[in-house]
């Protein structure tokens, strides 16, 4: 039941075909909650990204120990377990990131898209391709959160990372949490007409 | 039947891999995080009370951990105080003091415990439980820290949580011996962002400083637009000097209220009104027994 597909394509599918924020539409919560700058998504995303990764490995290693009719609870599990050891390293080794996005880390337990890959491929597929699945999911959901953050903070604060690039502040509005539907909405929109165009010049080649 | 066992068996068995992951985390990473907590905590304290690199902490300063329990007795109810006995920098014992709710002393107990097992909520409870005997209970309260250079007192700082316009507040706040504010920091609160959250701004929190014991007992807020130059000043955008002058002349005006954030303002301003009043209540009861007993504490 192993996938076709390479672990590149399987990394670049979870970044581009798939992207977790703007194609999947999934974890829009967080995505809108906390990507109010750059570095806030960078954390989180780089939470989500271990918690995915390591969650997809485990399932695939336990995939013929895990009984089929009770695969959700193991899974939630799972995950929690992780969020768990990912939200105590936090907290010990890098007090500054945990206090400014203590609470997002807890919630990533409920993260549709951990449990949505969980269920779609790393119980069916071997542990490698797993990994690799993982990676790129939690690698688009970064890139998601990061471009989303970048926007956000440009337009909110005026700023690219803290540092003051604008000078002044364009619309107060990105930084609140309305804006972020706006933002996701219009990335959406911006994902989908790229990927138009290019299937239509693709199209045209042939 | 024999499918509910299965069941059974494996979700145990993860659960019990889970546990023991789980467990092993904290166990390696809850040492760093009391570190850092304890870190951050001390940072604010030294914030508060105005050292910094260009300020040292002089060497003749005391830290005096001063904590409070409630002591249940059957029906009746006392006071317990745990103080260190010993003097200045040495390694002594504590002595747990308790007074009636009427501010009468009852008794003296000694208690041995280290420096650091004292900080930590569970040895601490439980080393005065055993002094106590199982007929009294004890239930911690809150802790207290005097600060003292030369031995007298320079500074208290009391830990406070009061209820804010989401959830609790938690503030720690420094007191000068006659109980005028030194300065105030927010440690913990979930206000919402650009409204209530701007309560640990300093043109906010800053306004608390230099009020003396008369103005905190009555204070309120009012609603009325923050004078530019007080925000200039409390905001630290003019030098020291005037800065200081400026908040001499407002020492006597209630808090200004943060706009679209009436409750949140209001909290902390009767947060701050009844820990000052109460602190300083509950601090000459405590000073006139250990005074009357002739029990020697290092503050």
């Amino acid at each position: 039941m192993a996938t076709d597909k390479s672990n590149f394509q399987l990394v670049t599918n979870g970044i581009l075909q798939e992207n977790p924020i703007f194609k999947l539409a999934l974890s829009m919560c967080p995505a809108v909650g906390i990507s109010t700058t750059v570095m806030n998504g960078l954390m989180l995303g780089t939470a989500v990204l271990f918690v995915q990764v390591f969650s997809s490995v485990t399932i695939s290693l336990l995939k013929n120990f895990i009984h089929p009719r009770i695969r959700i609870p193991t899974y939630t599990l799972t995950i929690a377990t992780w969020v768990t050891v990912i939200d105590l390293s936090l907290a010990a080794y890098f007090p500054a990131a945990y206090a400014q996005m203590g609470i997002f880390v807890k919630i990533i337990v409920a993260f549709a898209i951990i449990t949505m890959r969980l269920e779609m491929f790393a119980c069916k597929e071997p542990v490698s391709s797993s990994f690799w699945d993982g990676l790129g999911m939690g690698l688009g959901f970064m890139v998601g959160m990061v471009v989303i953050g970048l926007v956000r903070e440009l337009l909110g604060s005026g700023a690219i990372l803290g540092h003051d690039v604008l000078g002044f502040k364009p619309l107060l509005f990105f930084i609140l949490p309305s804006a972020g539907f706006f933002v996701v909405g219009l990335m959406m929109g911006f994902f989908n007409w790229i990927e138009k165009y290019y299937a239509a010049r693709k199209r045209g080649n042939r | 039947m024999k499918m509910i066992f299965t069941i059974i068996f494996r979700l145990t068995v993860s659960c019990l891999i889970a546990g023991t992951i789980m467990g092993m985390t904290f166990i390696v990473t809850n040492k760093a995080k009391k570190a850092n907590e304890f870190a951050r905590e001390e940072k604010v304290v030294y914030a508060l009370l105005g050292y910094s690199k260009d300020r040292p902490i002089p060497e003749s300063m005391g830290m005096h951990e001063v904590f409070r329990y409630l002591v249940l007795e059957g029906e009746s109810q006392s006071i317990g105080y745990l103080v260190p006995t010993g003097g200045h920098g040495e390694e002594g014992g504590f002595g747990f003091i308790r007074i009636s709710l009427d501010g009468t002393f009852i008794d003296q107990t000694d208690i041995v415990l280290s420096e650091d097992k004292v900080r930590e909520q569970g040895e601490r409870d439980l080393a005065i439980q055993t002094a106590l005997g199982p007929a009294r209970q004890v239930r911690f309260v809150d802790q207290t820290i005097v600060v003292t250079d030369h031995g007298s007192r320079t500074a208290y700082l009391l830990h406070g949580k009061f209820p804010g316009f989401k959830t609790n507040i938690g503030i720690m706040l420094a007191l000068d011996p006659g109980y005028s504010i030194i300065g105030l920091e927010v440690m913990e609160h979930e206000e919402d962002p650009g409204l209530g959250a701007e309560i640990e701004q300093d043109y906010f929190k800053n306004q608390f400083k230099l009020k003396d014991f008369d103005t905190i007992k009555a204070i309120e807020v009012i609603k009325k637009p923050l004078p530019d130059e007080y925000f200039e000043a409390l905001e630290g955008r003019i030098d020291e000097a005037a800065a200081l002058d400026i908040m001499e002349q407002y020492k006597d005006q209630d808090i200004y209220a943060l706009t679209g954030a009436t409750i949140s303002s209001d909290a902390v301003s009767s947060g701050v009104k009844g820990m000052t009043k109460k602190f300083a209540y509950r601090l000459d009861i405590l000073d006139k027994v250990l005074e009357e007993q002739q029990i020697a504490v290092p503050f």
